[in-house]
Order: structure tokens, then sequence, then C-alpha cells
């Protein structure tokens, strides 16, 4: 087995007092598409936000291509590796859809402004709103928006994917369209590490099942297998719950 | 009873008083803008600084806004203008007293420094009125701390506080009046030295607060103007 790209090893994060991951050890695979499921409050976000440091965790470490996070010299040029994806959007508001694109591009990764603004294109031609381009968020329905801000942490050309809970805020209509997207890349081979409580695209399109409660991984199966023969009793549940067994 | 005054408005556009007027309205202007543009620099500087990470920085901010802005105006004027050259080595005093247009100096030192006090606190109610999420998402990317205040917050901050930074600059321009106290020549002095000299105090003043009334006006019909202008489609309303 070649070596992970993400490997996170005995992490443990608090909110002041309140332990929000405890010990945590796992690591992910490029080229898989993982979902992180579980009961709201288990640390699902909390653990995808220590993957590129939003969250300054307090014990453990995480390595990304090998690179310790807690020692990295230089935080940001690793964050520009790991495109980021947020439940509500979080697209720059005074910008167009164009210059929320090719912000990070240029200023980060050093980029000409026509070489950014071309592969921008190209990238909202994939979520299909290209001619949304010039317009500003606001102006755009809430699944567009969503898949501005996929196209925007695409624009990193980045190796890893994290996604949010990309679907929480948004219409079921407009869901469809955003997993559609989400879909498209997994299958292009983008590795992915999705929060979400959407099973039908957790089945459907994820390699790996990370079940999660109270801040730990309690279960971590191979998809088909997590949704026929969950080992526990708490994944058992969840399931259930979820997939509204009465 | 009678009301007993002579009206003069002619002699407003003679000499020696038309040149007074002139030379008060320019100043008046002159000072407040210059005054504004320091203060706005210094003020978005000192708030950002306050709302880092680093509790240095922090500790400078916030430090800077209470010294600034929990002493009257007036009595900054007086320290800037009586207090300050004493506390400079001897020679420095002497050279500072010799340069020109000392009160028109100190006057604009005085106003900026306060001014940027108001304006670092107005740049810091703007900034924490923005989503946390916009930090993660511009952090996520790449983007230093610095380009993340450069190119997302603060242009974004400085949309949300656009009617607050005019109302600021209003006050900085009626603010400027009192600058007489320490002998500039601005539009308020002019009036008072044509009351003295001619007693026709109705005119002398009506022409201060003309003067007054029409530059905030047309500050308002700017700001009104840059606010639509800057405005964010989808997000704020078109007017």
């Amino acid at each position: 087995m070649s070596d992970p790209l993400v490997d996170i090893r005995d992490l443990s994060l608090w909110y002041e007092k309140f332990k929000a991951l405890d010990n945590i050890s796992t690591s992910f695979t490029a080229g898989k598409c993982v979902v992180i499921c579980g009961p709201s409050g288990s640390g699902k976000s909390s653990l995808l936000r220590c993957v590129n440091r939003l969250e300054d965790f307090q014990e453990g470490d995480v390595y990304f291509e090998g690179q310790s996070l807690r020692e990295c010299p230089n935080i940001a040029s690793l964050r520009s590796n790991i495109g980021m994806v947020f439940q509500h959007f979080e697209l720059y508001p005074h910008m167009t859809i164009l210059d929320n694109i090719t912000l990070a591009p240029r200023h980060a990764k050093g980029k000409s402004k026509a070489d950014a603004e071309a592969h921008a294109l190209t990238l909202l031609e994939r979520v299909d709103i290209v001619d949304q381009a010039h317009k500003h968020p606001a102006e755009l329905s809430g699944g567009q928006q969503q898949r501005a801000a996929i196209a925007r942490a695409l624009a990193l050309e980045p190796k890893l994917m994290l996604f949010d809970e990309p679907t929480s805020a948004l219409d079921p209509e407009m869901i469809v369209e955003v997993l559609r997207a989400m879909r498209d890349l997994a299958n292009d081979g983008m590795t992915m590490l999705v929060v979400t409580h959407e099973m039908g695209f957790a089945r459907e399109v994820s390699d790996e099942i990370v079940f999660m409660d109270e801040g730990k991984i309690v279960e971590r199966k191979e998809t088909n297998d997590f949704f026929s023969n969950p080992h526990s009793k708490r994944a058992q549940d969840f399931l259930d719950r979820i997939l509204m067994k009465i | 009873m009678t009301f007993k005054y002579d009206f003069d408005w002619p002699m407003l556009l003679e000499d020696p008083y038309k040149e007074w007027i002139i030379e008060g309205v320019t100043t008046t202007i002159y000072l407040s803008l210059l005054a504004w543009v320091i203060a706005l620099t210094i003020g978005i500087i000192i708030g950002t600084i306050r709302m880092t990470r680093s509790p240095w920085l922090r500790f400078i901010g916030t430090a800077y806004v209470e010294f600034f802005r929990n002493i009257p105006l007036l009595v900054q004027l007086f320290v800037w203008f009586f207090v300050f050259p004493l506390m400079l080595p001897h020679d420095w005093m002497l050279s500072w007293n010799r340069l020109p247009h000392i009160p028109f100096i100190t006057a604009l030192l005085a106003l900026s420094l306060f001014t940027a006090a108001r304006v670092a606190e107005h740049i810091r109610s703007g900034i924490s009125s923005i989503p946390k999420g916009q930090f993660d998402a511009a952090r996520s990317s790449g983007l230093t701390e610095v380009q993340i205040y450069r190119y997302v917050i603060i242009p974004y901050a400085f949309r949300v506080m656009i009617p607050t930074i005019a109302s600021e600059f209003l006050t900085i321009f009626k603010n400027s009046a009192l600058t007489l106290t320490i002998g500039v020549s601005e539009i308020t002095s002019s009036a008072k030295a044509i009351e003295a000299w001619s007693f026709h105090g109705i005119e002398a003043y009506s022409v201060a607060s003309v003067t007054y009334m029409t530059t905030t006006a047309t500050v308002v019909l700017f700001m009104g103007w840059l606010e639509h202008r800057l405005r964010i489609p989808g997000l704020i309303a078109k007017k």
C-alpha cells in the first residue's frame, strides 16, 4: 500500500473544556472518496477542519503528504493544495464569481490574471454555470453558489477536496445539482473527504464510510459493507434513524 | 420693541472681508480633507490590528483608541500646541517653532489622530460583522493573513461601513472649527474677525453656517453616490 495522503495520529481537539475530538488516528489514501457521517456534535466537521488546520488542535498531529501540520513553516502554502467547500458557500459577496475563483490562484499561487481566468472558465463549464461568471454571488441560486464554490476550490488544482456539509443549506431540488457535480469529481479520481447527511450520495459515490460519535471514530468500513452490515449498535441506530426505518 | 439691525450683505464681497472668507473656506476644507485622509489611513491600520491574533498588536491598537478617544478634542489641541513642543529636546523645540504654519500643522495632527481612533472603532465593528466563514474560506484557499484582509475582509467591511465613514467625515469637518482656539484661520475664525471689525455678526456667521451646510450636503450626496456605486449586487438592495 502506498503512503497515505492524509495521516492523522492521536489527534485531540478541545473547544474550551469540551473535548470535540478524542484521540483519533486514521489515514486517507489518494484517489478515494470517503464520507464522514454521524450524529450532530459527533466531531465530523471538527475532524475535517483539522485536516487543513482551520482548527488548532491541541494534541497529536496531522500529516499531509508526510508534512506535519503542527510543524509546518508555511501553512498558507500547504493549504493552497487543499480545496474546501463549506455549508454556507462562503463566496466573497463583493466579488464576481470569476474574481472569487481567481483570487487564490493569483495571490496564493502566483498565476497570471489571464491564466487564472481561462482556468476558472473551464471549471465553471465543468460545474455548468459558465454563464454566471460575471455575476455576484447573491444573484445566483443556492445550488449555483455552491457549484461556484466547488469551482473556486478546484481552481487551486488541489490534491484533496474537503466538503463540510455542502448540501445542508440547500433546498431539495438544488441538492441534486451539487451532488451531481461532486459525483463527477469523484469519478474523475479526486481525493475527497465529505461530511454529509446525504446517505444516497454516500452509498452511490463513496468508497468508504467513517462513522463518528462523541469525538471518536466508531466504525470505518467499505461503503457497501457499512450499509449492509454495520458493526456497531450506534451505527445501526444512526442508519435506522437517517433512513427513516421507524 | 423694535428690531434694529442694518443688514449689509454686499460688504462681504469687499476687502478685507472677501479675502478672509476665501482664506477661511479654503483652510477649513483643506484641513478637513487632509485630516480625513490621514485619519482614515491610521484608523484602518489600528482597527485592523485590533482584530489580529497577536496580543501585542491588539494591545497597541486598544491603547491608541482608548487614549485618543477619551480625551476631549479641545484638550488634545491644547496639548499638541502648548505641551508637545515643551517635551521635545531644546534644539528640536526651536526648529519646531521655526516651522511655518505651526497652528495648521498642529491642528492637522490633533484632528487626524483624534478621528483615527473613532474610525478604528468603526472598522473594528465593521470587521466583526463579517461572517467567520469568510475568514475560513480565505484561509483554506492558502491566502496569507495580510492578503485575507487586503482582498476579502477590508473591501467587504468598507462597503458595510460607508454611511458611518461619511458621518465621521461630517464630524471632522465640524470639529475643525475648534482649531480657531490655537490660531488657525479657518472659516469660523474669519467669521469672528469680520464680526469684530464690522459689528455685522449676522452676515459674518451666516457665511460660516452656509459654508458648513453646503459642504456637508455635498459630502452626503457624494457618499450616497459612492454607496450606490459600490453596492454589492443582489446583497444590498437597489435604491
